[in-house]
Formats: C-alpha cells, sequence, structure tokens
C-alpha cells in the first residue's frame, strides 16, 4: 500500500504543486486547509508523514503538531514542519515539539522528496 | 555736649582748680608768716589795691586765652575726628575730613584721611573683583541653566541617599504625574521631583540600587566606563532609557562615589520603530518566501515532469502568474508602509513651507545671487524638515540650475496633493533633463563652498522627498523643478482656562484639630532650625466651612526647601466634591461646576497630595481648619497625615501678639507681600509660604529658632487666643 501524506497547508498555490509532487511519487496525499480540518482528519487517515505548515489561520502548526502527537495514530507519524519564517528559533520550537524534519520556504521540490522518501524508509 | 557746653565746663573746671591751688598756697603762706607781717601785707593789699587787681585780671585773661586755644586747637578737633572717621567707616566709605586746628591736628587728619583713601580704592578693587567674579558666575550658571533646561535628555542629580539636589524640566515632563491617573491596572497616584525629594518617589529602589552595585562593581574593577544603563516606564507609558553615572571624590583610599546622575531618555519612538520595522520585515519575510515557494515548486514540478497533462501545466502557470502578481503588490505595499515610518534620529522641526523658503530668499541672494519669489500659498502647508539641510538643498539645486541655464529669477509656488507638498521651483529659461538631475543628487551638497558632506540624495531620502523635472515644457517659455516633501501631521490645540471673578473675604479662625501633637514629630526634627527644614505650604478651597459636611474642592502647594519658595515645584488640583456646589460659595473661591465635572475624586487626589507632601512639615494659614478636613477624609482615602504641622497664623501672632488681626491679607500688608490669586488654593498657599519665610528672622528675635520652639510658642499663643 502506498505510504500516506497528509498536506496542512492553507496555500493553493503551494498545496497544488506539492499534491502533483507527491502523487508523482506513488504516494498517497490527503490536504488539510486548516488545523482544525488536520486533526480530525488524522485518526481517520493515519497519515505516515504530515507536512505541516506553521502559520495556519485558527490553530497554528505547533498546536496542530502538540495535538497530533497526543493521537494514537499521530504518534507514529513523521511530522515535517514547512515554513516561511525562517528562524532558528522556530526550528529550534519545531523539534522541541516532537517534528521529524523542518523545510523552510522556498524549497526545491527534490529536497522535500528526498526529505519525506528518507523519513518513509526509517519508518519501514 | 555741645562744643559751647564743653567749652564752659572745661573753662569752669579749670578755673576751679586753678582757685583750689591758689587759695591753698596762700593759706599755707598766710600760716608762716608773722602778725607783724600779716600787718604789712593787709596794708599793702588795702593801699596798691588797683595794682594787684589789674595783674590777677591779666593772669586770668591770659589764662582765659590759653584755655580757649587749646580747647579749640586740640580738644574740639580730636573729638570731631573720631566722629568724622566713625562716618567714614560706617556710613559714607568717600566722606573726608576738612578740620581746622593746630597742625599737629591737621597732619592727624590728613593722614586718616589718606588711610580712608587707600581704603576705599581697595575696597573698589575688591567690589569690582566681586561683582566681575559674581556676573562671570551668574553667565555661567544661567548658561547652565538653559543647556539643561534645552536638553532633550531629562537629567537628576542625587545623593547617595537618593535625595535630588538638581533636576532639568525634562525629566519632570518624563517622570512627574501631577494628578493621580486610572489605568489599565488600577489607579497610579502621582509622583513627584523636587529638590530634597527622594528619587525613589519617581524610580523603583531596587532599580537604582541595582544600578548603584553595579557601579561600585565597575569602580572597584577600575574599569573604564562606569555608567550602567536600565528601562523605565516613565509618565503616560513612555519608555526611558536612564543612564547612571556616578559622581566620584577622588580620595587616599580610592574614588568614593558621593552621589550619582541620572540621564533618561525617551526611547518610545526607537523602540515603537523598530518594533514596526522588525515586524514589517518578519511580515514581508514570510508572505515572500510563500509566494516563491509555490512558483518555485510550480516551476519545477513543470520542468522535472514534462509528460504532465496539458491542464496540469495550465494551472502551474496560473500558479506562477498569481504568485508574481502577488509579490509585486507585496513590494508596493510594503514599500509604502515603510515611508510613512518617523524617522527619529533625523532633527526634524516643524515649520510652513513658506517660513522654509523665507528663510531661503535672503540667502539665495546673499550667496549665489539669485533672487526668489515666493507666491503665497492658500494655506500655510506645515512640513517637518532639518531646516538647514533642507534650505542647502534648494539653494544647491538653485545654484546648479543657475549654472546649467543662466537663470538668476526664481519662483516658487505651493500646492498640496494627497500627504504631498508640491513645490514647483520655476525660471525662466531651459528645462533640465531628469539624468542630469540625477546626477545632482549624487554629489555631496555645497552651495559657495559651504558644505555639509550628505548628498542631495541622502537629505532627500531622510525627508522622504522627491525631485522631479517635468520633461515637458510649459506653454510659456518657463521651466520648473519639483519638490516633493511629506506634510506634517496635525497637532491637537491647547485647551483654555477659565476665567474667574474672586471676592475678598476670609475664613474664620478654625481651632478644631490638635496641631500640636501629630506623630510625625520627632527630636530629630524638633531640634533642626526653622530655616533649612522642607515645608509643604498649602491650602485648600472648600463648598462651605463645615467639615463634617462640607468637601475640598481644590488642593494648591508649594515646596519650601533651604529657605527658598519653590514656585516650580508646586500642586495645583481641583477636585470633584460629588455634590452640587453652592451658588454662594462660588464668590469665595471661583470655581465654576463646570470646572470640576471630570475632575478627580479627593479618593484619588489625597493621596496624591500625600505623597506631594512626604518628608516635609505641613504649613497652612489657620491650618486646623484644613487638617481637619483631611482628617474627616482619613477612611474614606486611607491616607493620614502624620506630618508636624505649623500654622502662620499662630506664628504671627506669635510675632505680632498685639495685634487683633492675623488673617492672611492683613498679615501679607504688614509685612509687606504682595498676593497674586487670592483666594485660588495656590495663590494662598504660595502667599503663606511667603508670610512664614519673612517670619523666620522676625521668631528668631523673640527667641524662636527651631521647630520645637515654633510649635511650643503656637501652642501658647492659640491657648491665649482660644480663651476670646
Amino acid at each position: 500500500m502506498a505510504p500516506k501524506i497528509l498536506i496542512v497547508e492553507d496555500e493553493p498555490n503551494i498545496v497544488v504543486p506539492l499534491r502533483f509532487l507527491m502523487e508523482q511519487n506513488g504516494y498517497s496525499v490527503h490536504v488539510a486547509a486548516t488545523g482544525e480540518e488536520a486533526v480530525a482528519s488524522v485518526p481517520e487517515v493515519a497519515p505516515d508523514v504530515v507536512l505541516l505548515d506553521i502559520m495556519l489561520s485558527g490553530m497554528d502548526g505547533f498546536e496542530v503538531c502538540q495535538s497530533i502527537r497526543e493521537t494514537p495514530e499521530g504518534r507514529s507519524a513523521r511530522i515535517v514542519f514547512i515554513t516561511a519564517m525562517g528562524r532558528d528559533v522556530d526550528m529550534a520550537k519545531g523539534l522541541a515539539l516532537g517534528a521529524d524534519g523542518y523545510i523552510t520556504k522556498p524549497f526545491s521540490n527534490a529536497e522535500v522528496v528526498e526529505k519525506i522518501r528518507g523519513l518513509i524508509d526509517l519508518s519501514q | 555736649m555741645s562744643p559751647k557746653n564743653k567749652f564752659w565746663w572745661f573753662a569752669a573746671v579749670s578755673g576751679v582748680l586753678l582757685l583750689a591751688i591758689f587759695t591753698t598756697i596762700s593759706v599755707l603762706l598766710w600760716r608762716q608768716l608773722d602778725p607783724s607781717h600779716h600787718a604789712a601785707l593787709i596794708d599793702i593789699f588795702k593801699n596798691h589795691f588797683a595794682y594787684l587787681f589789674i595783674t590777677l585780671f591779666l593772669v586770668l585773661t591770659g589764662f582765659v586765652f590759653a584755655l580757649d586755644a587749646i580747647f579749640h586747637n586740640y580738644i574740639i578737633p580730636v573729638s570731631r575726628l573720631a566722629e568724622e572717621t566713625r562716618i567714614m567707616s560706617s556710613v559714607n566709605a568717600s566722606h573726608r575730613i576738612q578740620i581746622e586746628g593746630s597742625s599737629d591736628i591737621v597732619r592727624l587728619a590728613k593722614a586718616i584721611n589718606d588711610g580712608a583713601e587707600s581704603f576705599q580704592k581697595l575696597r573698589r578693587d575688591v567690589d569690582k573683583k566681586i561683582r566681575e567674579a559674581k556676573s562671570e558666575a551668574e553667565e555661567e550658571k544661567n548658561l547652565l541653566a538653559t543647556f539643561m533646561a534645552e536638553l532633550p535628555e531629562g537629567v537628576l542629580v542625587c545623593n547617595m541617599e537618593g535625595r535630588i539636589l538638581f533636576y532639568n524640566k525634562r525629566s519632570r515632563t518624563f517622570l512627574e504625574r501631577g494628578a493621580p491617573e486610572e489605568t489599565e491596572w488600577g489607579e497610579m497616584a502621582g509622583r513627584f521631583i523636587g529638590l530634597g525629594r527622594s528619587v525613589f518617589g519617581v524610580i523603583d529602589k531596587n532599580l537604582i540600587v541595582h544600578a548603584l552595585d553595579e557601579i561600585a562593581e565597575k569602580l572597584d574593577q577600575k574599569e573604564d566606563s562606569f555608567a550602567t544603563y536600565f528601562v523605565v516606564v516613565g509618565e503616560g507609558g513612555r519608555l526611558l532609557r536612564a543612564e547612571a553615572v556616578p559622581i566620584v571624590s577622588r580620595e587616599i583610599r580610592g574614588p568614593r562615589m558621593t552621589g550619582f546622575i541620572l540621564i533618561f531618555e525617551d526611547i518610545t519612538d526607537e523602540v515603537e520603530s523598530e518594533r514596526r520595522v522588525e515586524f514589517l520585515l518578519q511580515s514581508l519575510l514570510r508572505r515572500f518566501r510563500s509566494s516563491v515557494a509555490g512558483i518555485r515548486s510550480a516551476v519545477e514540478a513543470i520542468r522535472d515532469y514534462p509528460e504532465m497533462a496539458a491542464t496540469q501545466r495550465e494551472h502551474f502557470r496560473q500558479i506562477i502568474h498569481d504568485e508574481s502578481v502577488s509579490l509585486g503588490t507585496l513590494l508596493d505595499n510594503t514599500a509604502a508602509e515603510y515611508a510613512g515610518f518617523v524617522k527619529s534620529h533625523w532633527p526634524a522641526v516643524r515649520i510652513s513651507v513658506t517660513d522654509l523658503f523665507e528663510t531661503v530668499k535672503p540667502k539665495a541672494a546673499e550667496k549665489i545671487g539669485v533672487t526668489l519669489t515666493i507666491e503665497p500659498p492658500p494655506e500655510p502647508y506645515p512640513v517637518e524638515v532639518d531646516s538647514y539641510a533642507t534650505t542647502m538643498s534648494i539653494l544647491f539645486v538653485m545654484e546648479r540650475v543657475r549654472n546649467l541655464t543662466g537663470a538668476n529669477e526664481f519662483t516658487c509656488a505651493f500646492d498640496r496633493r494627497d500627504r504631498f507638498i508640491h513645490i514647483d521651483l520655476s525660471w525662466e529659461g531651459d528645462p533640465v533633463r531628469i539624468e542630469t538631475l540625477r546626477q545632482w543628487e549624487s554629489r555631496p551638497l555645497t552651495v559657495a563652498e559651504e558644505g555639509i558632506g550628505l548628498t542631495l540624495r541622502e537629505v532627500l531620502g531622510h525627508h522622504d522627498a522627491q525631485l522631479w523635472c517635468p520633461a515637458c515644457r510649459e506653454p510659456s517659455s518657463r521651466s520648473s523643478i519639483r519638490l516633493f516633501l511629506p506634510a506634517a501631521e496635525k497637532t491637537a490645540k491647547p485647551t483654555t482656562a477659565h476665567a474667574v471673578t474672586i471676592s475678598s473675604e476670609s475664613r474664620p479662625e478654625f481651632y478644631d484639630f490638635d496641631l500640636f501633637n501629630q506623630p510625625g514629630q520627632n527630636p530629630e526634627l524638633d531640634n533642626c532650625s526653622l530655616r533649612e527644614l522642607a515645608y509643604t505650604v498649602f491650602d485648600t478651597e472648600t463648598t462651605g466651612l463645615n467639615p463634617k459636611t462640607d468637601e475640598i474642592i481644590s488642593i494648591g502647594a508649594v515646596r519650601i526647601v533651604n529657605g527658598r519658595l519653590l514656585y516650580r515645584e508646586s500642586f495645583d488640583q481641583l477636585v470633584d466634591p460629588r455634590r452640587p456646589l453652592d451658588y454662594d460659595s462660588i464668590k469665595y473661591h471661583g470655581i465654576q461646576p463646570d470646572m470640576l465635572a471630570g475632575q478627580p475624586p479627593i479618593q484619588r487626589v489625597l493621596p496624591t497630595f500625600h505623597r506631594f507632601a512626604e518628608d516635609t512639615i505641613l504649613l497652612a494659614h489657620n491650618a486646623a481648619f484644613d487638617m481637619r478636613m483631611f482628617q474627616v477624609k482619613e477612611k474614606e482615602t486611607g491616607v493620614r497625615f502624620i506630618n508636624p504641622v505649623l500654622d502662620t497664623l499662630l506664628l504671627s501672632a506669635v510675632v505680632h501678639p498685639a495685634q487683633d488681626n492675623h488673617n492672611l491679607e492683613d498679615i501679607a500688608k504688614r509685612l509687606g507681600i504682595r498676593i497674586v490669586g487670592r483666594h485660588t488654593a495656590l495663590g494662598d498657599a504660595i502667599a503663606a509660604g511667603e508670610v512664614f519665610l519673612r517670619l523666620i528672622p522676625l521668631l528668631a528675635k523673640e527667641g524662636v529658632r527651631t521647630l520645637k520652639d515654633a510649635r511650643m510658642a503656637s501652642e501658647k499663643t492659640y491657648y491665649a487666643r482660644m480663651k476670646y
């Protein structure tokens, strides 16, 4: 079965290329536009990797990360933050909250694919 | 004794003495002679009386003349000499002795005159030197005072106990809260800066102690700079950076801190603008990264998956286009927002454009020989500029235009469009090309060899200004250059004061408060002389004369420190009595009901006044009344005035027990004081203060010198007056 990716991102112009990219690499992709939606969909989707934007309206990425980690399905998921802030302090905070990786916008597609592949290999 | 009487006394005494000697010798001679000789002598007397008498008369006359001569040449001149010398030494130093007498006396008078002359000359020299030194010191003092007053920083100088020895105006604007304030964190009582006050009243003690510890450490370590910094919140929530610098006296055992200077700088705008720039930058970065991420990801997908469906590719192209457009908009918005920021470090004065160009006009004529005609604008457009740099920029441009086109008559006109003032500088002749203007902008600003080391572009940039030359010629043969200057924001107008009329009757004397057993009295204060104590002299205006039912509507006070009335350290606060005013009472205090609306209530004012009066002796005219008013409010306000109290009414009665009238007006008149603002709380407080200062020397004559003396003397007259 194809590994499942949950993309949590509220900007469609980033979601579209990311979804395309993931699908081209053979992953099954789910998209959540808000943090609340993401937390709600985790038990159902049971994603292998969550690509999580930090700046979301409503619940922010840090809160979403924490909530996902509290569900049984979410505990085993790999969480990668995508951020437009690019400050060391945000990176440190994300990793401290139990994230597995960190990608700064703008990113190269290859970088994303590589990171996700690495994480999936690690869990198998 | 007059000289004439003196002479007769002198003559009489001398005559009697002479007679006594003559008689004694005669009697002794008579006793040693035989009776026959007696008979012979009597016979001679009887027969030749005329000869004897004439001889005696001549001898006596000679004697009287001799006396007269001695008297006029020695005795009178000597006593006049003494008198006139006394005049010279005490009343009139330029008086000189003009005397007739013996040559010895005249020589003596001349010697005294010479002495006086050289003494006077010496004194004149010394006086002149003192005057010079004084005026020099005064000048220096004024210079320092002006300098301090105009400093943009607040300055406080304190001794090691934290007593304020010096302050400037700015430090009061920064830190003082004259009236209580309700803030979101609750009630804030007033806080005050004044000579002799504790600095801990305005700045948290821990902050200062910490700063002083740091300085002490630095002094121990012999570091180069002893200054230390902290941040405090000032009046109105302003953020102040405080620099603490020690005052160090060099002693044998090493440097010792004897006090410290606090220098306050308002960094609110700086911090605020830094914060806004930071916020702007962060949001720019975030949105920029997001858009570029979308573009990059889409571009890479198109590149890496050439076989993707056409609709998919089209979708990605759309994303790239949309994000590129939104990036453009983002940059525009950010630039516009940034332009609105205050440039806090560049000096700017508010001035109308016409005034600005009026200062340019004479300089244009004088420095570069061109005439400038100003077309007055419909309203005085205000701008905020560094007027020197702006003036130089305008002159610089005019000089270049003249060199380029030969024009030496310029006209300037003004117009306002949105937030910019347009200033059009026009002349008869060729226009300036845009690339020429750009060259000018990059050159250092110099006008007739006077330069400021900045380029025109830098000056324009700092003012957020732009220079532009309309490319096409106008229909006429005139060309122009347009300067865009941002218009200054409008500021609020100050509120207007009330005018009142005042009646001149006074409150009756009041004896319902024990002035003499205040808990704040202590032996240390008691032994201080009246001149060296710090006082808060105050007065209240009330709705009526019954402390139980009437309310305070105004408190005014000033401080007396080191025998000086500090007019600038005053307290002047109206109080909302929370009840209607009797119409009758208005004529006594002149306070109209609408003046009290919106004023703080006594529950907030009294704690503030309590702080104002901290560590001082309370002083008032008929103090018992005011103290009783305060006492009645003790429970409601939670403050108790334990300060020792003195009453000018009682002190005046100590000095002038025979006078009946001890109301403030009569006392002031007796002591030669003019009251300004009678029956306003502050005016009466100032009058009472002046009265007190005049009373101090009079009290000293009665042996009343210390606080204790004053209180005991007051108590005595107090009971004396109560009997009436």
